[in-house]
C-alpha cells in the first residue's frame, strides 16, 4: 500500500527525512513513533502530497507522489482519509455535514451520502450528536467527528496523525480503540502516528520508530516493549 | 452539483451574514457604478450618433426640370449602392413651395411673389457616417438634373473632429472604469477566499477539486452582478420621470427591456467570471503551498 525508498525532505537546510525505506501492506495497522520533529508529520505530509520529496520515491496505491500532477492529485486524494492532530473541522458545519463533506467533494448523489453518512456516524458512536455543530462538542467527540469524516469515503488507506495528541489518556485510548475495531471491520490499511508509547504498548502493532528523520526501527506486530 | 453549491453558498451567507452582506455589498456597489457609467457611454453614443445624423446634403435639381419618380430611384439606388446612406428624402417643387411659406409666414410680401415653379425640387440625404458626406455629394453632382450640391464641409469637419474626441475620452474612460472594477471585485473576491484559507486547505486535503472550490465564488460574483443590475434598473424606473425633462428630444435614450436584459447577461457573465477567477487563484495559491 505505501513504499518509501530513500524518502528524503529537506525544508531548505533542514533535513526533516533522510533516506527513510519502510513498506506497508494492504490490510496493516502501523504505528509510526518517535519524538517531536523526529519526522512522523512530514511522512504524513508526503503521503497526502501535501509536500513534494526532495528526492527518493514514495508509493502509495500504485501512485508515484513525486509524479502526481496537480490536476491528479483530488483524485487521488480522494483514496486517503486523513485524521488531525487539531481534528480540522469546519466550525460553520454541524457534525453531519462535517461527515458528509468527502462524499459532497466527490459529488456523490444525495441518497448515498444520507446513507454512508448514517453508517459513520453510527460506526463512531455520534448518531445522537449529529445536528450538533463543533463548537458543541467535546475533545473526543470532536476526534470521532473527524474519523467519522475520513471513513465515510471508504479510504484504502487511513491517515491519523496525533488523533489522540489533544486529549486525556483514557479518551485517546478510546480513540485509538475506534480506530482498531474501523481497521478489523473495513479491513482499511491504517498508519497512526503517536509519541505516546502508553498506547503503542497498549495495541501491540507493527511499530516503525523514527528519530532526527531516519528509520531506527521497524518492530513487526507483538513485538514492541518500549 | 449546483444545488450543493447554491447550498453551501447560502450556508455561508446565513452563518456568517454581516461578512457576506458587507463584501456583497461592496460588489454590488462596485457593479452599480460600473452599470452606470456604462449605461452612460451607451447614452453618450446614442447622443453622438443622434447629432451625427443630423448633417446632410442638399442636391437641388434645376428649377425648370421636374423630376419623374424613375429619376429619383435612380439617383436612390446608385447612393444607397454604396452602403453611406442613413436617410434618403425627396423634396417636391410643392413641397419646397410648403416649406417656403412656413418658413416666412409672417411676411406676405414674400409669399406672394413666390410660386411652386419657381422653387426647385431637391434631395436630402443624411450619411451613416458624417465622414462620407463628401463622397455622396461628389456622386449627386454627378446626377442627371442636378444643378448645385451643398453641405456644411466645416461644420461637418469639426463634428467630426469633436465626435471623436469624446469617443477616444469615453473609451478611455471606460477602460478605467473597468478595469477599477475588475481589480475591486477581485480583491473583495480574493479577500473572502483568503478568510476562507483554512477551509480550502481542508477541502483540498478531502479531496476537493480546483473547479469545486471555485464554483462558490463564481456564484458568489454572478449574485454580486444581478444585485447590481437590479439596482440599476430600479434607480432608472424611479428616475425616468426626471430624466424625461432633459433628454424627451432623443427618445432613444431610454434603455429597452430587451437591452436591459443584455446588460443582465454581460454582468452575470462578468461577475462569475472575476468570482471563479478570485477563486482559481486562491486555490493555486493554496494548492502550491
Amino acid at each position: 500500500m505505501v513504499t518509501a525508498r530513500s524518502l528524503t525532505k529537506k525544508f531548505g537546510k533542514i533535513v526533516a527525512l533522510q533516506e527513510v525505506d519502510f513498506t506497508v501492506e494492504p490490510g496493516e495497522f502501523v504505528f509510526l513513533t518517535g519524538a517531536s520533529g523526529s519526522g512522523k508529520t512530514t511522512v504524513f505530509r508526503l503521503i497526502l502530497r501535501d509536500l513534494k520529496p526532495t528526492s527518493g520515491e514514495l508509493i502509495v496505491d500504485g501512485h508515484k507522489i513525486s509524479q502526481l500532477l496537480s490536476r491528479d492529485l483530488a483524485h487521488y486524494r480522494r483514496h486517503l482519509g486523513p485524521v488531525f492532530q487539531d481534528f480540522k473541522l469546519l466550525p460553520e458545519r454541524s457534525v453531519w455535514e462535517n461527515v458528509a463533506l468527502p462524499l459532497e467533494v466527490r459529488q456523490v448523489k444525495p441518497d448515498d451520502i444520507f446513507a454512508s453518512v448514517k453508517i459513520a456516524l453510527e460506526m463512531v458512536g455520534l448518531t445522537n450528536r449529529s445536528h450538533l455543530f463543533p463548537s458543541q462538542l467535546s475533545g473526543g467527540e470532536l476526534q470521532r467527528v473527524a474519523i467519522a469524516r475520513a471513513v465515510v469515503g471508504k479510504p484504502k488507506l487511513l491517515l491519523a496523525d496525533e488523533p489522540t495528541g489533544n486529549l486525556d489518556p483514557k479518551t485517546g485510548r478510546g480513540i485509538v480503540s475506534l480506530l482498531k475495531d474501523i481497521h478489523s471491520e473495513l479491513k482499511t490499511t491504517v498508519i497512526m502516528a503517536t509519541h505516546n508509547a502508553d498506547i503503542v504498548n497498549h495495541f501491540s502493532q507493527r511499530v516503525i520508530t523514527l528519530e532526527s528523520g531516519r528509520v531506527v526501527k521497524d518492530t513487526p506486530k507483538g513485538k514492541y516493549d518500549q | 452539483m449546483i444545488s450543493n453549491h447554491f447550498h453551501v453558498t447560502w450556508t455561508r451567507l446565513r452563518r456568517t451574514p454581516y461578512q457576506t452582506l458587507v463584501s456583497l455589498m461592496v460588489v454590488t456597489l462596485t457593479l452599480f457604478s460600473a452599470t452606470i457609467f456604462f449605461l452612460d457611454a451607451a447614452a453618450a453614443h446614442k447622443i453622438l450618433r443622434y447629432f451625427e445624423s443630423r448633417p446632410q446634403v442638399n442636391a437641388f435639381f434645376k428649377t425648370d426640370v421636374i423630376p419623374n419618380p424613375q429619376q429619383i430611384d435612380l439617383i436612390r439606388t446608385r447612393l444607397e449602392a454604396t452602403g453611406l446612406v442613413e436617410s434618403f428624402k425627396f423634396i417636391s417643387k410643392d413641397e419646397a413651395l410648403k416649406i417656403y411659406r412656413d418658413l416666412n409666414a409672417s411676411d406676405p410680401l414674400l409669399l406672394e411673389a413666390v410660386t411652386a415653379a419657381m422653387l426647385p425640387a431637391s434631395l436630402e440625404v443624411s450619411a451613416k457616417n458624417p465622414s462620407d458626406l463628401k463622397l455622396l455629394a461628389e456622386q449627386l453632382k454627378q446626377a442627371e438634373g442636378i444643378e448645385e450640391v451643398r453641405f456644411e464641409e466645416n461644420v461637418v469637419f469639426s463634428l467630426i473632429r469633436w465626435t471623436k474626441s469624446v469617443r477616444t475620452a469615453r473609451i478611455a474612460l471606460s477602460a478605467s472604469q473597468a478595469f477599477i472594477t475588475f481589480v475591486v471585485i477581485l480583491s473583495v473576491i480574493t479577500a473572502r477566499v483568503t478568510s476562507r484559507r483554512e477551509e480550502i486547505a481542508i477541502y483540498q486535503l478531502l479531496g476537493a477539486t480546483a473547479g469545486y472550490i471555485s464554483y462558490p465564488f463564481v456564484l458568489y460574483g454572478a449574485i454580486g452582478a444581478a444585485s447590481a443590475w437590479l439596482v440599476t434598473y430600479l434607480v432608472f424606473l424611479y428616475s425616468t420621470p426626471f430624466l424625461s425633462s432633459f433628454i424627451f428630444q432623443i427618445p432613444e435614450l431610454y434603455p429597452s427591456v430587451v437591452f436591459m436584459l443584455e446588460v443582465l447577461g454581460g454582468e452575470l457573465i462578468l461577475g462569475s467570471l472575476i468570482g471563479g477567477l478570485g477563486g482559481l487563484f486562491a486555490a493555486r495559491r493554496f494548492l502550491r503551498s
